[in-house]
């Protein structure tokens, strides 16, 4: 697992700049590294792009519709290719420009370390991740408007964590603040020509908008005992009902920050082929189906079951966290209203 | 139209019915009739069961124009496989072309066993039009770029 | 007697009566602006139903796989699905009693999250046709008929065409000036412009197949997507892979499509989906005069042909 240094609290300067000028400090970074921030989709839709000029960036946003992983995880990428019919040309991984990403919340944030875990543990090393995380300093965004299905609070993480990041930055209205959390952070913070000093007011300003921001947070769920729970109540009949309304598409697993699973396909035209790994969803039928024609996770309800026992019980087994986040996304984009608080409350409840 | 890189040729794919416009293509060719090598041929039982995805994935693969080519309405020798086929076609090339393809690359025709001039008239004016239209780029599947970040 | 009311003691009586297994309806589980399918077996439970302008989902969707008798609650265009899924021997006439609601549009949330500028939505009150939304730093009312889903402004059939029990009079016919204005628009545009509008819409696509679950005639036990010998189409985000699902999807739904606006309304990232099922429609009834879900024994145009239908396209 990635262990991250942090620096000493005493060590750390905040920085500021008006908002104005916040694009002076994107274009100065353009000019280093390749940077990605939430941009403009639609009306409704902000997601992560690359930044060409800082004027394209979005920061007055709740949540990008679609989790950062994608920028370490792509939903399709290429893991080799090969030409002609002898041995494969396997091309080597180099280490691109390296990366920003500007504006992430704290709760993709902490998804990255969850994410690490799995591509970066003690048994199975990702080259394909490691390679883009390593080359990646992370700008946290403080979450300044949580919305009505977020509960990041209940995972420990709240809108205003400083954790699994470089760089910490948050709204403070007129201005940003930045406050450098591992040395590579500071470093980067340290060269960007503009910044002042923070006021000497900053820091209880700060104190006052995270309460604010933790006030709006306004569903929590109690997960201390959820794991034991589902330990216990794989045969229940409770999973006989759950997974009724569930249409069986993508949209919670590929929405969710942690969610991690995936599929590889070949594709060859004439002599040139390549092997891509591409997302994959356990909501899926064909996740599991075998090439007899069984399949194990015969219905919704296996189906169903194993997200939920993936996320809280076999991932705290494996590596001692729950792979959730709370960002609420699963819960604002299911088209039939399926509630995973709610159904952890059930859970809950379940004798 | 785009500009055509030098020496380009149209690749076109043609999927003829075996009984009427196979038989029609045999017959230019038996009798000597010149027309454009752009089309490869595959030969399919049937103009019905020519599947619309054969179409939109011969596109995708990069061919330059699509025809589809079958017997003349009232002589499918399975009597009625054309006249389904047509429907399909209809909402298809339509289709296409309000997503954007550009009018031209995709065509049908009926051409029978002796319609071996026809034949070449068809593939030669086939030709031509996707040569004015240049090489295909709309829905040509390239390998994409890792990373995904549009 | 409220339409809502009614439904329920229809629901309660289907359900004592031992009529069916269970009722397939809405419910408000206190989500803003939204409602969930729900499953009813116990009369006891049939007050968990409701009837309003946010019960969006075509719950004709759950009626394919199920063995049981099944009652379902479905408004003008679902019931339209329900006679293309008998028609096409997905289900059984008998095994399905249909509560038909007669229906003045559903609300298209996303609308509603539009004109609010995204604002986040915590709490809304439906009273009479006025919506009362709250968020933290916002409260306003907003009508009902000012967030009709797209699909229901253009809506044709906004009554049963086939029930068992239908709850509540006939509405009168919405006053449809051009049911296919958007595609018409579409079509007068240059064939580039056209492209890069699909090519924008449809690069938003993460190919989560949240459009075909929803969709009640999407149910083929093996969707193209999921063959791998052939792979009929690859499963990579790039741009060519996403159009061709999306227009084969489009076209797999020819002359059944009933427009209930399903695959649109579960899209999470807003892609215009309904621009091409529309426009096919619209090519179905031009070419073909034919109009899907309208009554029973009629067949799908693709599956039959008349001698002269029309050619002009061909060589």
């Amino acid at each position: 697992m990635r262990t991250t240094p942090r620096i000493l609290s005493s060590e750390k300067i905040m920085k500021t700049i008006k908002k104005d000028k916040i694009n002076t400090v994107l274009d100065f970074l353009i000019k280093k590294y390749q940077v990605f921030g939430p941009v403009q989709k639609d009306d409704l839709v902000v997601d992560f792009g690359r930044i060409q000029n800082g004027a394209q960036a979005c920061l007055e946003f709740s949540n990008t519709n679609e989790p950062a992983k994608k920028l370490f995880f792509p939903q399709a990428e290429t893991l080799f290719s090969y030409t002609g019919s002898d041995a494969a040309q396997v091309s080597e991984l180099k280490p691109e420009k390296p990366r920003i990403i500007f504006g992430m919340r704290p709760c993709d944030a902490k998804s990255l370390s969850l994410l690490d875990a799995v591509f970066d543990g003690p048994d199975y090393k990702d080259p394909y991740y490691i390679v883009k995380r390593k080359n990646t300093t992370i700008f946290t965004l403080a979450c300044r408007r949580p919305r009505s299905n977020c509960f990041c609070d209940s995972l420990g993480i709240g809108p205003f964590s400083k954790k699994d990041t470089d760089v910490f930055m948050a709204d403070l209205g007129d201005r940003y603040v930045f406050e450098p959390i591992t040395p590579g952070g500071a470093d980067i913070l340290n060269k960007i020509p503009g910044l002042e000093n923070a006021r000497p007011t900053d820091a209880e300003r700060l104190k006052n908008l995270r309460s604010e921001a933790e006030s709006k947070v306004a569903r929590k769920v109690d997960l201390d005992n959820l794991p034991e729970k589902l330990a216990r109540i794989f045969d229940h009949p409770f999973w006989d009902g759950i997974h009724q309304k569930c249409l069986g598409c993508g949209i919670c697993t590929y929405l969710c920050p942690t969610c991690h699973c995936f599929d590889i396909v070949d594709e060859q035209k004439d002599d040139k082929g390549r092997r891509i790994r591409i997302w994959d969803s356990c909501s899926y039928p064909t996740f599991t189906l075998e090439a007899s024609g069984h399949n194990p996770r015969a219905t919704g309800k296996e189906r169903m079951r194993q997200r939920l026992m993936h996320k809280f019980r076999y991932f705290v087994e494996n590596y001692g966290e729950i792979a959730c986040v709370g960002c609420g996304r699963c819960i604002n984009h299911c088209p039939v209203g399926s509630d995973l608080i709610r159904e952890i409350e059930n859970i809950n409840n379940l004798k | 139209m785009q500009e055509q890189p030098e020496n380009w040729e149209p690749r076109i794919i043609a999927f003829l019915c075996s009984w009427c416009s196979y038989a029609g293509a045999d017959l230019a060719g038996v009798s000597r009739r010149r027309y454009s090598p752009n089309v490869r041929i595959v030969k399919v039982p049937c103009s019905g069961r020519v599947n619309p995805f054969y179409i939109v994935k011969s596109l995708q693969q990069g061919c330059d124009g699509v025809l589809v080519s079958g017997c003349h309405p009232g002589e499918c020798h399975y009597s009625n496989g054309n006249y389904y086929a047509r429907r399909r076609f209809a909402i298809l090339k339509r289709l296409l072309e309000y997503i954007g393809l550009e009018e031209g690359r995709v065509h049908f025709s009926w051409v029978s066993a002796s319609e071996g001039d026809k034949f070449a008239k068809v593939v030669n004016e086939v030709t031509e039009t996707v040569r004015k239209l240049g090489p295909a780029t709309r829905l040509v599947k390239h390998s994409p770029v890792d990373g995904v970040v549009n | 007697m409220d339409l809502q009311t009614k439904l329920r003691q229809e629901a309660r009586k289907l359900l004592e009566e031992k009529l069916v297994d269970v009722v397939i309806g809405y419910e408000d589980e206190g989500a803003p602006l939204r409602t969930t399918p729900c499953f009813i077996t116990d009369p006891q439970d049939v007050d968990r139903l409701v009837w309003n302008p946010f019960c969006d989902h075509n719950l004709a969707r759950y009626l394919t796989a199920r063995k049981d008798k099944a009652a379902v609650v479905a408004k003008g265009c679902d019931t339209r699905a329900i006679v293309v899924l008998i028609n096409e021997n997905q289900i059984e006439r008998k095994n399905v009693n249909i509560l038909g609601m007669p229906c003045g549009g559903i609300v298209d949330r996303k609308k509603i999250y539009n004109h609010l500028k995204n604002g986040d939505v915590r709490e809304a009150v439906l009273k009479d046709k006025v919506i009362t939304v709250k968020g933290l730093e916002f409260t306003a009312d907003l009508m009902v008929d000012d967030f009709l889903a797209d699909c229901c402004l253009s809506c044709r059939h906004r009554n049963p065409v086939l029930c068992d029990v239908q709850i509540g009079e006939n509405l009168p016919p919405l006053d449809v000036k051009d049911e296919y204005k958007k595609i018409k628009q579409l079509e007068e545009s240059t064939s580039e412009e056209r492209w890069e509008y699909f090519r924008k819409t449809l690069s938003k696509c993460i190919r989560c197949y949240a459009c075909r679950e929803a969709c009640p005639l999407c149910y083929c036990q093996q969707c193209f997507t999921d063959q791998n010998f052939p792979a009929w189409v690859g499963k990579t985000t790039d741009i060519s892979d996403t159009i061709v699902f999306h227009i084969m999807r489009a076209f797999h739904t020819t002359g059944r499509c009933v427009d209930c606006g399903a695959c649109e309304r579960s899209c999470p990232n807003n892609v215009d989906i309904r621009m091409l099922t529309k426009k096919i429609a619209k090519d179905v009834k031009e070419l073909f005069g034919d109009e899907a879900g309208l009554q029973l024994e009629e067949k799908a145009p693709l599956s039959f042909y008349n001698e002269d239908d029309p050619q002009d396209f061909i060589k």
